[in-house]
């Protein structure tokens, strides 16, 4: 009885969960590339310019943008991935 | 364990209680032929009830576990969904602020800059500047 003890004292399981967590897929939005900056034309206007210049402000608010909330994703994305106990 | 499968959960604590009874038959029955070998059945009636017992309650707690885990992932999922479309309203509410403001800044160029376009010619070195810095 001894021995059949022994035995069940030493018989043991290890199982691993079978259960896998997925890092969430970005929105196709912020995988969107930034545009390049408009270079300005040979003998360009004033107001020309001064377009040029605005559009280039424009691209690089959307791009700033863009960077912004990327990091916010991943800063949300990695709490929640982390919540999991 | 694939014997959990087809078998009640009952079956086991059975087996382990007859086990026992066995056990206590052969050492109260005194006349009883092979007593021996009835022992030895009893004995062995007892690890496995204890050890498949064992084994049910190990599988359902690991079960336990899983369903617990899945539905923490399928919470998280919905909240990382949301989290998506929250980000993703915010960079368009952003994108069409700054397009509006530029569109806003060229009516303003279109209708105050172009005054000084003729008086103000623009050297060839800023536009090298400006495209080098662009580049």
């Amino acid at each position: 009885m001894k021995k059949y003890l022994l035995i069940l004292l030493l018989s043991g399981c290890s199982t691993v969960v079978p259960v896998a967590q997925k890092f969430p897929q970005a929105p196709e939005i912020l995988q969107q590339p930034c545009k390049p900056l408009k270079p300005a034309e040979a003998n360009i206007s004033l107001s020309q310019l001064t377009k040029t210049v605005v559009e280039n402000y424009t691209e690089y608010h959307q791009c700033s943008g863009l960077a912004d909330a990327w990091r916010e994703w991943y800063t949300q994305q990695k709490k929640l991935f982390e919540e999991l106990k | 364990m694939w014997l959990l499968q087809y078998l009640p959960n009952w079956i086991f604590p059975a087996v382990f209680f007859a086990g026992i009874i066995l056990y206590l038959v052969t050492k109260t029955i005194s006349f009883l032929p092979q007593a021996k070998l009835f022992q030895a059945i009893a004995a062995a009636l007892v690890f496995f009830g204890t050890y498949m017992t064992g084994a049910i309650s190990n599988n359902d707690t690991w079960l336990k576990r899983v369903n617990e885990l899945q539905l923490q992932i399928s919470k998280l999922e919905t909240k990382s969904q949301e989290t998506n479309t929250k980000i993703v309203t915010k960079v368009l509410t952003k994108r069409e602020y700054y397009r509006e403001q530029g569109t806003e800044v060229i009516k303003y160029v279109d209708r105050e800059i172009v005054k000084y376009d003729e008086s103000c010619k623009i050297p060839q070195e800023v536009v090298e500047a400006h495209n080098k810095a662009a580049k």
